[in-house]
């Protein structure tokens, strides 16, 4: 496609950055976006500035927020006494759609990965230990919820070891077999996590 | 033996753009198939096309870019397949320049490379067949790795794991940052821990079960009665106990602590193990002859096959390419007879019939010899 407006392309570079978009598509958001009425798509861009300019992070838990701290954190009804560790925002997404858990987060941001150059100190563990060493709210349980790969696994045993000091009851979520899936469909290292983890019936 | 066996069969093969095969299509039989013709015509491509199916990934080269036809963009691979236990299916590979490989079952696409590994069972004796005595250990690790892998998927899915790990691990050994690497190092210590039992065990297992059959089956070729043998060399004594292999693990990364953050990489594990084969008590590598060495490799090759039939659902496929040039009468007695009483499908390549003449029939119904000639053009010559 010849392009004639270097508007045009440039919003076409823009999109054609983002995750999962081929320039193909780029080309064809930007056609779309360009019908589109004026109030429209001046509600879209918005939303894109808003997202760097009016979220924050939590000052305690570091999930995304527009008032710190989050909603989360200050909400009485919640048990401050238990803390779950998470990777990312998304991860506490997932778990609130259960409306199982009733205590608090904390967004480590990352895991360790050297090949990656990310270390224990750019991710937030410090802040982690430093809420488990707050004298006036004490935490009695600390829930590991990270991926069960290298990196996830590595970040929790590294957790796990700089809490042991502490006063507190550390854990992690089960990993296995998901509900409703037919053994066959399972991979093969699922399946062997789940063996390793099997209890007694 | 009147058991029946399970076996794997290729009904036919389509290349794309393979190496010097533009448009090639062949239909096989289920015993022997015979490949001859002179030299670079094409023929080790056909049987290659086979394992870079079997395998993703070319016997003869080890890089994609000579496998596809000079000055092309892209090759395909196309077989239909007929296994016991499976209702027949067909088996694609299509790689592109850039896009690599993408393999398929059935038009449907396999999420991963190592999905592939151990569906159709193959087995490959080609004079390459050399360096697993001849070189390193990491061409005996290599024949190892292959092997159990094609049999046991978890025993794939640990090493890809390890490898993994074992990257992380040498890229925090050297980062320089040694705060971090004693804060962290341990944590990657029982990362490394889980697959490395898991991949010694399995090591020694399998070896146990293997002896026997290397023994039987150089005792078979060899009319010289040399007994071969092999010492399995890890960082411990050899168990299939995985907690014990697992804290001896843990143990050896603590004595070399010091060592492994001078030198910034991983010295202990499975990926260092060494696999010592022996000629009655003398280590081969060192003081094997060369005709020892290919008739060891042929032993191994024979070995990884009659292990197969023990353990797996299916016969494995045999290609067996430019082996019978360079031996002597008596030792090609040997290899036919073998393959006359494989019940799996067989596909050799030779310059030509003359070796096998009164000792495998073409003319069966299971036996076809085919020929391949410039161009690459292939005809049958049997019947
Ligand atoms: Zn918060």
């Amino acid at each position: 496609m010849q392009i004639t407006s270097e508007t045009l392309e440039r919003a076409i570079e823009e999109l054609a950055k983002l995750p999962g978009m081929g320039r193909k598509t780029a080309q064809r958001l930007a056609m779309h976006l360009l019908k589109r009425e004026k109030a429209e798509v001046h509600r879209l861009a918005d939303a894109i500035k808003d997202l760097k300019e009016k979220i924050l992070y939590c000052e305690s838990c570091f999930n995304v927020t527009d008032h710190s701290p989050c909603s989360i954190c200050r909400s009485p009804k919640r048990d401050q006494s238990v803390i779950c560790v998470v990777e990312d925002t998304r991860d506490v997404y997932v778990i609130e759609k259960t409306g199982e858990f009733r205590g608090m987060y904390h967004v480590l941001g990352g895991v360790i990965s050297p090949l990656d150059s990310i270390g224990p100190d750019d991710v937030r563990i410090k802040e982690l230990v430093s809420r488990v060493n707050k004298q006036d709210a004490p935490v009695q349980e600390i829930i590991l919820a990270l991926n069960p790969d290298a990196e996830g696994e590595a970040t929790s045993f590294y957790i796990n070891k700089l809490l042991k000091p502490f006063d507190v009851r550390i854990t992690r979520i089960a990993h296995g077999i998901p509900m409703g899936t037919e053994l066959e469909f399972i991979d093969e290292a699922t399946l062997s996590r789940a063996f390793n983890g099997r209890n007694t019936f | 033996m009147s058991l029946y066996f399970l076996v794997m069969i290729i009904s036919n093969i389509s290349l794309k753009n393979f190496r010097n095969h533009t448009d090639t299509h062949v239909s096989f039989k289920d015993g022997i198939n015979l490949i001859t013709g002179p030299n670079g015509v094409g023929k080790t491509n056909l049987v290659d096309a086979i394992h870079y199916l079997c395998m993703s990934k070319s016997f003869v080269t080890a890089s994609d870019s000579y496998v596809v036809k000079q000055g092309e963009s892209s090759f395909e691979i196309h077989a239909n397949i007929a296994g016991s236990l499976r209702q027949p299916f067909n088996l694609s590979c299509i790689w592109n320049r850039g896009e690599g490989k993408k393999f398929f079952v059935n038009d449907s696409p396999l999420d991963k490379l190592s999905d592939l590994i151990g569906t159709v069972p193959v087995v490959v004796l080609c004079p390459e067949d050399k360096k697993i005595t001849n070189e390193g250990p990491a061409e005996r690790r290599a024949f190892l790795d292959a092997m159990i892998s094609q049999y046991s998927k978890n025993y794939l899915a640990d090493l890809i794991d390890y490898r993994k790990i074992l990257r992380q691990r040498n890229s925090l050994l050297s980062s320089g940052n040694t705060r971090n690497i004693f804060a962290m190092i341990e944590a990657w210590d029982h990362q490394l821990a889980g697959p490395t039992a898991r991949i010694v065990a399995k090591r020694h297992r399998v070896l146990l079960d293997f002896a026997t059959h290397l023994e039987d089956n150089y005792a078979q070729i060899s009319n010289i009665r040399l007994k071969p043998t092999f010492e399995y060399k890890t960082f411990c004594e050899p168990t299939d106990e995985e907690e014990a292999i697992k804290s001896a693990f843990l143990k050896k990364l603590e004595e070399n602590r010091e060592k492994e953050m001078e030198r910034q990489l991983t010295l202990v594990g499975p990926h260092r193990d060494e696999l010592v084969f022996l000629l009655d008590g003398m280590e081969i590598r060192k003081f094997g002859s060369q005709g020892q060495h290919r008739l060891f490799a042929l032993a191994l090759k024979m070995s990884q096959l009659t292990w197969y039939y023990d353990i797996m659902d299916d016969l494995p496929i045999f290609l067996l390419d430019d082996v019978f040039g360079d031996l002597d009468p008596q030792k090609i007695q040997v290899l036919t007879n073998f393959l006359n009483n494989h019940d799996g499908q067989t596909f050799i390549t030779s310059a030509n019939i003359s070796p096998f003449n009164g000792l495998i029939d073409f003319n069966s119904d299971k036996n076809q010899s085919l020929s391949v000639s410039a161009g690459p053009e292939i005809s049958g010559s049997s019947n």
